[in-house]
């Protein structure tokens, strides 16, 4: 059955809105090709669809009914007050930043001075300078390829990481993307984050909003990451209070011998998210911590989609990822584990937990193993449920109030995952990101 | 201590590519032309006198299997199948209308004999255990014929073909068929419909409990045939069952297909057991021929309180694609799933289950093994749903995975999905290889390699074992010994 399937208006819109923006966008003759070229594969595949596998549970052709504006040399009068208000907690954290505001690096607000070993480059740069393989990401799923291949046409800015072998960097490196003003629009960016051997760094990357701005807008994220030898990185991303947004960020990361990442990735407040993540063991013994927290209310749907490709000897992954659902939120946790044929003394654990506050809330969790190699530890789990009456009646019995005692009950199970996050400013910020979050829900 | 001897013994005496039931008996039969078509469908009700309801039947089935395409999602790859180059009808041709036991074709009995099933009924009651099964013997596609139909009719259960359901029980068939696994369910539930030939029929009436265990033997003798069975099984109000139900094959160098629908219907507090034991052709140790084994089973807990519970033995077929599932719509059912999947030489399986909770209070529990040794692939693919109205639903999923050499694959692909937030689901799994802290200890006590994996294999799918009715047990612990060899050390 070959049934040409009918373009939706915002593929259509996607597509041939290429030509009218093209010029704006930055980069040499070469990046305009490699722009033109995956305008091209974008086309071919048309948005996600629930008929994608990895697309079950997000079906963005239904869910994305139009096309927004893109967002392209942005104006805006944005104050540094206004990024430190839009970070909220974490606003608090005294660290270099870039920021991006509707896509576009804006260096008034950024903060780069006094770190040393570490170059950072607004993608844009690059791209004039004629960085257009930067452009050439792919993914294995068709629908993540298809939004890839969008944020290569399109991709206005971004950060460009490089940090130098043996570079120890104590406070945390920023990278905030900011909405401001008062169209929705559609935003595309792009990090590139090279970790020499044996540096040591956290790099944190948020998307948030200035109060009062839009709530609505498109996002498109991408962010690559190599880690060398020995490296140590942690890589934090926070999306919060962006309202009615469609926000779809996919991270690609690689990882040397013997190095160690460490990842989380904290949402709350988004309308629909989908955060993909691809790591590949490239180099042997490597060790893998993805994490996260997802809180969720009213109509937000949030998906999360891992897969682990162990492709080398001796490596080690975790996942822990725990949701707060209330209202008619629906949350999706799907990890895939991949362990190659000679990936062997392989370990690798994944667990998922979603606890529901409503009757009406949802999730769906899809832990998946796909193994070849016969000398490997893997496990995983998944579990879904309300509250425990026997917790909160053990707390009340106490003497502690209901609403406390709910209180008590959720941040810990949120606790456990945000205890991953190595740097102690960001973990606390974020704690008390989800402690405001969660005191609207007990 | 000496089952696991006698599993060495097994795994010592037997080959991968010495399939036990691989021979072949020599029976005239009466086959329809290859190929399918409206014809052939027509051909088949009529060779089974079926009335007028069931040929219509059948064509809408075929209709709507035209309209359909093979599914491609499992994880299993295999040359794409003929269906026209297939035979969809052989009978024994000695089976017309046997009268009692010795009418049927000596060669049969033989062949059963061979097979260990004892259909004479002085065997049975002479059994060494003193159980009484009764059998239900199905040979290519033509019930044979069935034991003990007359006690069992004393108590008002019906054990019969599905053929001769439809002529003596048409009500039951005609309110009961397809309602489990509808006619255009999928791909191979279609073609089913469409030509299946026979199968058993249980009706157990209300408040009785079966006073014996029920058992059907499945045997694809002829070559390029379909073996398409149909089994509709259903318990009344307050009865109980357990069913059992094993299948071989011949050695053939082509694949043959088994594409079966098995239907189960729970009423009010009643409660249905059905283990299978499968064990089809798997192919040689090259990956020459084998079974594809394309199956849909369902059970239906129509009624309050009622339990379905599948217990199942994977060890044959060349591709195994089969989840036995249960639709948990009365409330306070409760449905199991107790699975060991072994694979070995280039079999693939891809099985799983599926737990739909739709009443309230409803719970399920699902034990699946998979061990993989030689070139084969092993995935668990399962579904747990909640549904809104599914308050107070509860599943433990517990999937662990062995391999046994480096050559093999293990995968789990569960889907967990919860819509009410009442529901309780946990699902764990791991994958490993036998630890070798284990196989020292073993060895350290006297053991040699081979016996302290078969102790260590033994110990991994006990779970599974204990709810094996009793007279599968030891077949099951030799299967286990069989299927692994070639893969120690």
């Amino acid at each position: 059955m070959n049934v040409a399937v009918m373009k939706t208006r915002a593929e259509v819109a996607l597509t041939e809105g290429f030509a009218g923006v093209a010029d704006a966008l930055p980069g040499s003759d070469e990046v305009r090709q490699a722009r033109t070229a995956a305008i091209g594969r974008f086309a071919a595949h048309g948005l996600p669809h629930r008929r994608i596998e990895e697309w079950k549970y997000t079906d963005l052709r239904g869910v994305m009914k139009d096309a927004l504006p893109l967002a392209v040399g942005d104006q805006t009068k944005t104050t540094i007050a206004d990024v430190i208000v839009a970070m909220g907690a974490l606003g608090r954290i005294d660290a270099p930043r870039l920021v991006l505001v509707n896509g576009t690096y804006r260096r008034e607000l950024s903060n780069l001075d006094g770190i040393s070993g570490v170059v950072v480059t607004p993608l844009s740069a690059a791209l004039q300078a004629g960085a257009s393989a930067s452009l050439s990401l792919d993914e294995e799923d068709r629908g993540s390829q298809a939004l890839l291949a969008l944020n290569a046409a399109y991709v206005t800015d971004g950060a460009v990481i490089d940090v130098a072998a043996g570079t120890k960097l104590a406070e945390p490196l920023l990278v905030v993307h900011v909405r401001a003003g008062g169209i929705a629009q559609r935003t595309v960016s792009r990090s590139q984050i090279r970790v020499g051997d044996g540096a040591q760094v956290t790099i944190v990357e948020m998307f948030v909003a200035v109060p009062g701005s839009i709530a609505d807008g498109q996002t498109n994220a991408a962010s690559e990451v190599v880690v060398g030898a020995n490296a140590e990185v942690g890589h934090v991303k926070v999306a919060m209070d962006l309202g009615q947004v469609i926000h779809l960020a996919n991270w690609l990361v690689e990882l040397g011998t013997d190095s160690n990442y460490r990842a989380f990735q904290y949402t709350s407040g988004v309308g629909l998210a989908r955060n993909q993540v691809r790591t590949t063991f490239k180099g042997e013994n490597a060790k893998l911590d993805i994490s996260g927290a997802f809180l969720a209310r009213n109509s937000e749907h949030i998906d999360t989609t891992l897969f682990v490709d162990h492709a080398t000897p001796g490596g080690e992954s975790r996942e822990l990822f725990k949701g707060v659902l209330d209202g008619e939120a629906r949350g999706i946790f799907q990890g895939k584990v991949i362990v190659r044929r000679d990936a062997q003394k392989t370990d690798g654990k994944q667990m998922a937990q979603a606890l529901m506050l409503s009757e009406t809330a949802e999730f769906d969790s899809k832990p998946e193993l796909e193994i070849y190699a016969d000398d490997v530890v893997c496990g995983h789990g998944s579990t879904s449920a309300a509250l425990d009456g026997e917790l909160l009646f053990y707390l009340r019995a106490r003497g502690i109030p209901l609403k406390e005692a709910r209180a008590l009950l959720i941040q810990s199970f949120i606790g456990e995952a945000i205890d991953k996050i190595d740097n102690v400013a960001v973990r606390e910020a974020l704690m008390s990101e989800a402690e405001t979050w969660l005191a609207a829900s007990i | 201590m000496a089952a696991v001897q006698e599993t060495i013994d097994q795994v010592k005496k037997i080959d991968v590519d010495q399939y036990k039931y691989g021979f072949e008996t020599q029976i005239e039969t009466v086959k329809a032309p290859k190929g399918l078509s409206p014809d052939i469908v027509r051909f088949i009700s009529e060779k089974k006198g079926e009335p007028a309801w069931m040929l219509e039947w059948r064509l809408d089935a075929y209709e709507r299997w035209l309209a359909m395409t093979e599914p491609t999602w499992a994880k299993v790859s295999y040359p794409k199948i003929d269906f026209q180059e297939l035979y969809y009808y052989a009978a024994p041709k000695s089976t017309e209308g046997p009268k009692s036991l010795d009418e049927v074709d000596p060669e049969l009995l033989e062949t059963y004999k061979k097979l260990g099933i004892p259909l004479k009924e002085q065997e049975v009651l002479a059994g060494v255990q003193g159980a009484k099964v009764a059998v239900d013997a199905v040979f290519d596609s033509v019930s044979v014929v069935t034991t003990f139909k007359k006690e069992l009719a004393k108590s008002g259960v019906i054990f019969c073909s599905i053929s001769e359901a439809m002529r003596e029980h048409p009500d039951l068939v005609k309110k009961y068929l397809g309602s489990v696994v509808p006619k255009s369910d999928n791909f191979y539930a279609a073609l089913n419909s469409a030509v299946f030939s026979d199968g058993s029929f249980v009706y157990i009436p209300e408040g009785v409990r079966c006073p014996m265990e029920l058992s059907t033997y499945f045997r694809i003798n002829e070559k390029n045939t379909g073996q398409f069975e149909r089994t509709l099984i259903i318990a009344d109000k307050g009865a109980y069952v357990s069913y059992l139900e094993g299948c071989t094959a011949p050695m053939r160098d082509e694949h043959q297909l088994h594409a079966a629908v098995v239907e189960l219907i729970a009423l009010d507090d009643a409660e249905i057991k059905y283990s299978t034991v499968q064990n089809w052709y798997p192919g040689d140790k090259n990956g020459k021929g084998g079974v594809y084994n394309f199956v849909t089973k369902r059970g239906d807990c129509r009624g309050r309180h009622s339990k379905i519970s599948w217990t199942q033995v994977e060890t044959g077929s060349a591709i195994t694609w089969k989840y036995p599932s249960c639709i948990l719509r009365g409330d306070e059912s409760r449905g199991e799933f107790y699975s060991i999947a072994i694979s070995n030489g280039y079999q693939q399986v891809d099985s799983g289950t599926k737990m739909i909770h739709l009443g309230k209070n409803t719970s399920s529990h699902i034990i699946s093994k998979g061990i993989a040794a030689g070139h084969s692939d092993n995935t668990y693919r399962g579904i747990v749903s909640a549904h809104r109205k599914a308050t107070n639903a509860r599943n433990f999923t517990c999937c662990d995975s062995l391999l046994i050499g480096d050559k093999c694959g293990a995968h789990t692909v569960p889907y967990i999905e919860a819509k009410n937030a009442s529901a309780h689901f946990e699902h764990e799994a791991t994958t490993s290889k036998i630890s070798e802290d284990m196989l020292f200890y073993c060895m350290q006590r006297g053991l040699s390699e081979e016996e302290a994996v078969a102790l260590v294999v033994n110990g991994f799918v006990r779970d599974v074992l204990q709810h094996l009715p009793m007279e599968f047990m030891a077949e099951t612990q030799k299967l286990i010994g069989i299927s692994l060899e070639g893969s120690v050390g």
